[in-house]
């Protein structure tokens, strides 16, 4: 249990809705328009949440034996995939559940799944391998085996899929099978996160650092002194900020000018635990954080990385996943008990926030 | 998070053949109230269906910088950071390695990354030997013998294929190269489950509890006998005996205390160093040299002691009192005189492994500072070398002693009970690869205040 006091949304964040799922929520994200929340459980517990008020529309138990490791919602809304460590990956409708495919992938565990941009592809990864598929589960692509476990997967544009695993990034042309560019580091790349228009590569290591590649110049810049490794990674949606954290502390930095190499990044420390979830906003510098302490904070950046906190509310619990609604007036959070909130978020307006207390 | 609230993680590792599935089954088959999670390397196949078994490839991920004290397994940390969510289904985790596996990146696992350090706690190294094929192994790979020294535990087993006169050797081997392992003889891998779960073998005065000579170091002297003997003419008679000569130092105003035992003890290791004078029956012992007493003779020996003024003699002697039957003897009276004390030690052995243990003992305080940074530059230099440390330390003007743990290169200090009474010491061991005991022992006195 987290050892901070609990307390009550403060500053942009208002009270909104909480419910429960049956375990540990591993994985939430908004549908149809922000209309449905969607949370998943570690146990393989699947719920769906009016977006407005909570109310329960659906629930599925155990849709992954051994439970889920994954899930994404398509970029339209309408459809979601999950996978776990049965090796399955399952297409869903959104509106009612329903298991539209059942992909079968094997008996390693699935553990990262992401729709392209335009919904067309759905990008999976299970232990060595990377599988492309389309929106109703016919297999498009298969990479080789990777030289390790992939950690992560993007995309960089409609038909490029970049990998990570140990010591490389691997872009991947899916539709011409081809190799487009590999970036290789000595390094367990935990993390992996690309500015929105596909130029820089962020990646967080085992070794405490975040490493990046521009890869219009090929320049890279390893950035060190993390207190631990840099799971979380976020790019604001003009990819100028990147948010980073392996620790309490979020350190910011800036890719405007020369930046970020030689620059002083911004620090927000707001929480007593580190981080367990970082999510900017869809639009604009606002960056959310989720906490081991249950904490979540909303803080507003300016250009150099540095910024304030506009709201902060109690999750309850440490915190497993965050998730702005599309048009960025709430946020979710869920919990490792289970327990899921959301809180109107208010946009700032013209008017001077009151700020926080 | 307290150590109580973490999950405990138990290694397994050991050489193809070794028994380690037998033992995994035995383990998760017999009622024992734990939930058992087990992670499985690739080629592993536990046939059983209760319990968590996950199977996971062994990915060694070696850090930017090279050092190998900073590797890790990439598949434990991905496998525990999801087990960690799903603390409800077990209480325990077994880690199975493959017979190749290095328990280096294994062990550092739990002490580099800090998600898994917050979560789950190294609880020992279990390392399987097959009785029979282990000699051989030991001399083809360098993963066996560091498995072995790695081990909290070393299941000897198929000790049925294989002598007890081997055996004996055997395990005088094993523990030569680690000596602060338990050895446990077994066969088709049947061995008490508490022997292999929850040892916190990172809890020193659990250790100590079970075998509370193992921080000791060796001595070229296996027992000393303190005499509290008036002015005149003595004999040490000695019967025959397992060796037809014994080496020996007398040390008088020798005391009882442990300390001052300890203090004869070091005194005595420098004068063992030292070539011995050969003695005759009927010779006169001198005090404070190394002497090598001739026994060929049948029947009873003697040798004379003689005393000026009342004194406690101090007998640093090759072999047990018991072993020759040795007495001393006030001659006009022709009465024995007893011991007041005595004492045993750790009796050192010829060292042929590479591989090898390395103990210091000193009483006294050490300097923090000084110990730093005498630590750092030993690990930084040797800490490929050195596989595990353990022992505790006493930093002048704390009141606690320190406890010190350490993998490779990784090492924590932390503070544990108060010294209270006792007499303040230093005691640490070090399991290592070609480790130089005088330099190192050199180097620790030079800490001492």
């Amino acid at each position: 249990m987290p050892d901070i006091e609990p307390f009550s949304p403060r500053g942009m964040f208002h009270e909104g809705w909480t419910a429960e799922v049956n375990d540990y929520a591993i994985a939430c994200g908004w549908a149809l328009k922000g209309k449905q929340f969607i949370v998943g459980d570690v146990a393989g517990g699947l719920f769906s949440f009016e977006g407005d008020t909570g109310k329960i529309i659906w629930k599925k138990e155990n849709i992954h034996s051994g439970g889920l490791l994954a899930m994404a919602i398509h970029p339209e809304g309408e459809i979601f995939a999950t996978s776990g460590q049965d090796g399955n990956v399952q297409i869903c409708n959104c509106h009612e559940g329903k298991v539209i495919k059942t992909l079968d992938l094997g008996k390693g565990w699935v553990e990262h799944l992401k729709w392209s941009n335009d919904g067309l592809f759905l990008a999976i990864a299970s232990s060595k391998k990377v599988y492309v598929f389309n929106e109703i589960g016919e297999e498009k692509w298969i990479s080789e085996d990777h030289p390790s476990t992939v950690s992560a997967i993007t995309w960089s544009n409609k038909n490029e899929l970049a990998t990570a695993c140990y010591g490389r990034v691997t872009f991947f042309d899916i539709v011409n099978n081809k190799t487009n560019q590999k970036l290789e580091w000595q390094g367990s790349l935990v993390s992996m996160e690309l500015s929105p228009d596909g130029d820089i590569v962020a990646c967080g290591s085992q070794d405490n650092s975040v490493h990046f590649w521009r890869r219009s110049t090929g320049m890279d810049a390893e950035m060190t002194g993390y207190p631990g490794k840099p799971s979380h990674l976020s790019f604001d949606d003009s990819g100028k900020l990147l948010a980073t954290s392996g620790s309490e502390r979020i350190t910011v930095w800036s890719f405007i000018g020369n930046g970020p190499e030689g620059t002083m990044p911004g620090e927000l420390c707001h929480h007593t635990e580190p981080i367990s979830s970082l999510a900017f906003s869809n639009k604009g510098m606002l960056v959310a954080s989720g906490s081991r302490d249950g904490s979540v904070v909303a803080s507003f950046l300016k250009k150099d990385g540095n910024g304030d906190p506009v709201g902060a509310a109690f999750a309850g619990d440490l915190v497993g996943a965050i998730s702005w609604r599309p048009d960025d007036c709430a946020l979710a959070a869920v919990n490792a008990k289970g327990v899921v909130n959301v809180w109107k978020f208010k946009v700032r307006t013209n008017l001077f926030s009151k700020g926080f207390k | 998070m307290s150590i109580q609230d973490k999950v405990p993680v138990t290694i397994l590792t050991g050489f193809l053949g070794s028994g380690k599935t037998t033992l995994l089954n035995r383990i998760l088959s017999e009622e024992h109230g734990k939930r058992i999670a087990v992670i499985e390397n690739e080629y592993g196949e536990v046939g059983i269906d209760q319990g968590l078994v996950i199977n996971a490839d062994e990915e060694v991920f070696e850090m930017s910088n090279g050092c190998i004290c900073c590797t890790v397994r990439g598949d434990l940390i991905r496998v525990l950071g999801n087990l960690m969510k799903r603390r409800d289904k077990f209480d325990y985790v077994l880690v199975e390695t493959t017979g190749l596996a290095d328990p280096g990146p294994v062990a550092q696992t739990f002490f580099m990354d800090e998600e898994i350090s917050s979560e789950f706690t190294l609880d020992g190294i279990v390392t399987l030997v097959d009785a029979a094929h282990i000699d051989q192994q030991l001399g083809r790979s360098d993963e066996s013998s560091e498995q072995v020294a790695f081990a909290d535990v070393l299941v000897l087993n198929k000790t049925d294929l294989v002598s007890d006169d081997a055996l004996d050797t055997l395990e005088s081997r094993l523990r030569d190269m680690n000596r602060m392992t338990r050895i446990i003889r077994a066969e088709n891998a049947k061995v008490p489950i508490e022997t292999v779960l929850n040892l916190s073998a990172f809890d020193l005065d659990q250790i100590l509890k079970r075998r509370p000579t193992f921080l000791e170091p060796e001595y070229p002297f296996e027992w000393t006998g303190v005499y509290d003997l008036d002015a005149g003419k003595y004999e040490l008679m000695l019967e025959e005996g397992p060796d037809p000569e014994m080496s020996l130092v007398a040390l008088a105003n020798q005391g009882e205390s442990e300390e001052e035992l300890k203090d004869g003890a070091e005194s005595s290791v420098r004068l063992y160093a030292e070539k011995a004078n050969s003695l005759v029956p009927g010779n006169t012992i001198p005090y404070g040299e190394h002497i090598n007493l001739k026994l060929d003779d049948k029947g009873n020996k003697s040798f004379i002691l003689n005393i000026e003024k009342p004194t406690k003699i101090g007998l640093f002697t090759q072999h047990t009192a018991e072993e020759f039957n040795m007495k001393v003897i006030k001659s006009d009276e022709n009465k024995e005189i007893p011991f007041n004390t005595e004492r045993f030690w750790q009796v050192e052995h010829e060292h042929d492994d590479e591989v090898g243990s390395i103990a210091i003992e000193r009483f006294g305080d050490v300097d923090p500072e000084k110990l730093n940074t005498w630590m750092g530059r030993l690990l930084s230099e040797k800490g490929v070398d050195i596989f595990r440390t353990k022992g505790f330390i006493s930093y002048s003007g704390n009141p606690r002693r320190i406890v010190f743990q350490g993998v490779h290169m990784l090492f924590t200090a932390q503070p544990d009970k108060e010294w209270g009474n006792e007499p303040r010491r230093n005691q640490l061991v070090f399991i290592g690869r070609n480790l130089n005991e005088k330099e190192m022992q050199e180097g620790f006195d030079k800490c001492l205040i």
